[in-house]
């Protein structure tokens, strides 16, 4: 009944975690206080509750989300706009709503939720001859429609603010209208006029924005301020030569050089650790989970099911190509973690329950 | 081609950027990132060790180091730097707007650590220690200076030490010098340099982003130059000085049978301590006094011998037997050469040699010096040393200078006469020597017949150079020359007509010569060589006083250095 996708996502999943895991220890033991210290272990105990969340989830019907799904977006949509009223402001942002032990970032979960309103959006069937209706959507309902169920969410995690994964949401949007038979030109207008008023986005930019717009251009025209983090991320990784410095023996990440190095920036860390190699092959890894999601969705027959499969492994895609690049400076520096690799217990989790609907889209399809 | 094989296309061609985005950091840019990185974490402070000392020839430091405290910063967190300075400025009582401007001119990259404030006192240095932990970017270094516990003493001998000057740079860059490398300037500093430098050593240490100390990485220990130690002896050193002092000129005493230099001072001198110190003011006097205090006169200054020089006379004639022990020209005051009236400075009488030598009178030397034959003189001069460097081991020796005929002609175009010949005899004219040449001229005949080659330094690092040093080639007289000429010497002093007669009061037997030199401005120049005790010799003295008078004033500084050398015990 357990079938080849899951295991190979779980072993895929599970060796990219365990580097993660090294990787914040590496880039923590030697920073004093306790929390700190345990940092790395608490990140274990949200890979633990991951796992069980991959199990579930691999284990329950994913059609079920099909008829939670007003109840997920409106529940994601809920925390979004608590994070306004009640959320911790860290780093500058307000993205976090604090529980009992842990930081809660709702707009992990939202970008889940919105994937999963929009695949079942796009599924639904014309009752007389269960076709697709996003075949027949006209310009409303294929593009207008939607983009307003996206850019409610979308604006508040934006305003939080959280330009990354707003605009990571909006790509994901764009790239599964792509998928749906909604038509060509419609989206071709809905790419146009997201990009032709960008310039006067500029000025609704907060200033750090703007800055690191600029910095992403030049990071060298400010090496001790918005630069600074691209500046030493790329020395890291760049340091890190074929084999790399060695676990735990990377300056950059352990004499505090490089700032957020056991969350946005942990590719950094692990690249000077363990080299072209190690990154390379870190890079590999994450094609190939990629990859089995793309597979999965394309022998997918249910088109619920083949839209949510697109979904996630595209918001995978994004979220690991955007964090890398970024990494390298080959990408604006944005607050986006590297999935299953960064610290942090909502991107964690949100992974597994992604990697664990995927499996269980894979499992389920044959009972059709 | 269908949507999904497009995104596919896509999504492999996003993971083929990031691969090749990781080999260009890693690879194609590896070697810059791996520098940055190690600039950014590994610093390297400096200790330096301390300079080899300066010892006299009994092991007696006349120079050598103190250690002083340097309070340098780790720029790295420069957001703080205002609050660093004000709390060292308030430590060291150094106002902050000072230490900025410090900062701003020693600042090199981030990554060296700024040196802001030089030679604090051990107090100070102290409190700031104890600030590391609060302000971990404040290191003070121990680093020792160049100390003088004479001053001015041997100032000449000792050179002076600063930063190395461009020239120097170009020269000693394949010797491991740097530019702000600490070098000596004249005297043994700058000669014996490479010796007596130190070797810096220094902590590589592992730093974290605001500059905090980590962990060391290595360690090389900074090795101390080594000793020099010098044939002066400091006591009569000391007496030399005391005695000079305040009077311009140079003395020198060495040691008959060796060569080595007992005592070797000029006036003005300096105080090295200056340098060190870098009191701008200062130094920019020193380097532009007329009277050259920086010149060490002994060696490099020439001066006519004027008197002196009969000694040279007085060997030609003997040897060339133009003259004996029974010759007698009579001074009338003055005497005919061709058409031209030369005068004696006082109307002798018959003179024999060992009366001329004590009166110093010149028409016997002039009558000597015609029957001899000015090549001839020449030849001897450069025999006794004169006309030459002697091969002193401190640079900056001149070589005096003798004239002849044959230099004359080709380098005036003029013709030899006997009024040059008679003016060469009594060492005025062209001739030339330092004090030393005239201090070795003088061993010759102390010795009774060796010509040596003086040295100053004995021994460096512990290593005996003495039998390298000593280079003493024979002079082919005759016994009985040098015996005349003694005896004339030593009735220079004990003659009551003598020159040197002040001399005579000392209970040391000395014999010597003086000499009155003419020169065209001022006073005339003031010589005395000569050696004690008479019977064995045991030191040869040069007084050299520049424009101090007549030979007379010379004699009494010899003979006040004498009689301390004696209550001291030294002779």
């Amino acid at each position: 009944m357990i079938r080849n996708s899951f295991f190979k996502i779980l072993i895929l999943a599970l060796i990219i975690a365990s580097l993660g895991v090294l990787s914040i220890y590496s880039s923590t033991f030697q920073k004093e206080g306790m929390q700190w210290q345990d940092i790395y272990k608490r990140q274990i105990l949200w890979l633990i509750i991951g796992l069980a969340c991959f199990f579930l989830m691999a284990k329950s019907n994913y059609r079920k989300l099909w008829d939670a799904n007003y109840l997920i977006y409106a529940i994601a949509l809920f925390f979004l706009l608590l994070v306004f009223g009640l959320g911790v402001i860290r780093l500058g942002a307000q993205r976090w709503l604090k529980f009992a032990w842990f930081n809660f970032q709702p707009s992990e979960f939202a970008k889940l939720a919105i994937i999963i309103f929009l695949a079942r959006y796009f599924s639904r069937k014309s009752i007389d001859d269960t076709s697709l209706l996003s075949g027949k959507f006209g310009i409303f309902q294929g593009i207008i429609l939607p983009l307003i169920f996206v850019a409610v969410p979308m604006v508040l995690i934006i305003e939080q603010p959280d330009l990354g994964s707003g605009l990571m949401l909006m790509l994901v949007f764009v790239g599964l209208l792509y998928l749906t038979h909604v038509q060509i030109k419609y989206i071709v207008i809905l790419f146009l006029s997201l990009i032709l008023p960008l310039p006067f986005f500029w000025h609704f930019l907060h200033d750090y924005q703007k800055q690191r717009l600029l910095v992403f251009l030049n990071p060298n025209i400010d090496p001790l301020g918005a630069g600074y983090t691209v500046i030493q991320s790329r020395i890291a990784i760049g340091s890190g030569g074929l084999f790399g410095k060695g676990w735990l023996r990377g300056s950059q990440s352990q004499l505090y050089f490089l700032p957020e190095s056991h969350t946005d920036f942990i590719f950094a860390t692990f690249s000077e650790q363990w080299g072209v190699v190690g990154s390379v092959l870190l890079v590999v890894i994450y094609y190939l989970i990629i990859r089995q999601g793309f597979v999965i969705a394309q022998r997918t027959q249910d088109s619920f099911g083949k839209l949510l499969a697109y979904g996630i492994s595209l918001l995978l895609t994004l979220q690991v190509f955007i964090n890398i690049a970024m990494n390298m400076g080959l990408a604006p520096v944005v607050g986006l973690p590297l999935p299953l690799m960064s610290y942090g217990g909502s991107s964690v989790l949100v992974t597994f329950i992604s990697l664990g609907i995927l499996v269980n889209i894979d499992r389920t399809r044959n009972v059709f | 081609m269908e949507r999904k094989s497009i995104l596919n296309l896509i999504v492999i061609c996003m993971f083929a950027v990031l691969v090749c985005g990781i080999l260009n950091l890693s690879l194609l840019q590896g070697v810059k990132f791996r520098r940055l990185s190690d600039s950014n974490c590994i610093r390297l402070i400096s200790q330096s060790g301390s300079r080899g000392n300066i010892l006299d020839r009994n092991g007696k430091v006349i120079v050598d180091n103190k250690i002083s405290y340097d309070v340098m910063i780790l720029p790295q967190d420069l957001n703080h730097l205002d609050q660093i300075l004000g709390l060292i400025g308030r430590i060291i009582g150094i106002e902050v707007k000072e230490l900025k401007a410090n900062f701003k001119k020693n600042f090199i990259s981030s990554s060296v650590p700024v040196t802001v404030a030089t030679n604090i006192k051990l107090s100070d240095a102290i409190l700031l220690g104890e600030r590391k932990i609060e302000q971990p970017s404040i290191i003070v270094t121990p680093k020792p200076l160049r100390h003088y516990p004479y001053g001015a003493l041997a100032s000449h001998v000792i050179g002076y030490v600063n930063e190395i000057d461009r020239w120097r740079l170009t020269k000693l860059e394949d010797y491991g010098y740097k530019t702000k490398d600490i070098v000596g300037f004249g005297g043994v500093e700058e000669k014996y340099d490479y010796y007596l430098r130190q070797e810096e050593g220094g902590l590589s240490v592992e730093v974290n982003h605001r500059g905090k100390f980590m962990r060391v990485l290595g360690f090389a220990p900074p090795r101390n130059g080594k000793d020099v130690m010098l044939t002066l002896d400091l006591g009569i050193q000391k007496i030399v000085e005391e005695n000079l002092d305040g009077r311009k000129g140079s003395v020198v005493l060495l040691d008959p049978f060796s060569g080595e230099i007992l005592a070797m001072a000029n006036y003005p001198n300096f105080n090295p301590a200056v340098f060190v110190s870098k009191r701008a003011k200062q130094i920019a006097g020193l380097f532009n006094d007329p009277d050259a205090p920086l010149i060490n006169r002994a060696i490099s200054s020439s001066y006519p011998p004027a008197s002196m020089f009969k000694v040279v006379l007085a060997s030609v004639g003997l040897e060339l037997k133009k003259i004996n022990q029974t010759t007698t020209f009579v001074c009338q005051g003055s005497t005919m050469v061709g058409a031209r009236k030369f005068s004696c400075w006082d109307t002798h009488g018959p003179e024999d040699i060992f009366r001329a030598i004590a009166h110093s009178c010149d028409v016997f030397f002039y009558k000597t010096g015609l029957l001899s034959g000015a090549q001839n003189i020449h030849d001897y001069a450069l025999k006794l040393g004169l006309g030459h460097t002697l091969g002193f081991d401190l640079s900056g020796e001149t070589a005096g200078f003798i004239p002849s005929p044959l230099w004359r002609k080709l380098n005036k175009f003029q013709n030899w006469y006997d009024g040059d010949t008679a003016n060469l005899s009594i060492g005025q004219g062209d001739c030339l020597m330092t004090p030393l040449q005239a201090a070795n001229l003088l061993a010759v005949f102390a010795n009774r017949g060796y010509l040596l080659t003086p040295y100053i330094v004995k021994s460096v690092g512990g290593l005996d150079l003495s039998a390298k040093k000593r280079r003493i080639t024979a002079v082919p007289f005759k016994k009985s020359t040098f015996e005349t000429i003694n005896r004339g010497l030593a009735r220079v002093v004990s003659d009551s007509q003598g020159t040197g007669n002040a001399l005579a009061s000392l209970p040391v037997k000395v014999a010597g010569k003086t000499g009155t030199a003419q020169v065209s401005r001022g006073a005339t120049h003031a010589w005395f060589v000569g050696f004690f005790p008479a019977d064995k010799p045991k030191y040869v003295i040069c007084v050299f006083l520049e424009n101090g008078g007549p030979g007379h004033a010379a004699c009494i500084v010899a003979k006040q250095i004498i009689e301390a050398m004696n209550t001291q015990g030294l002779i």
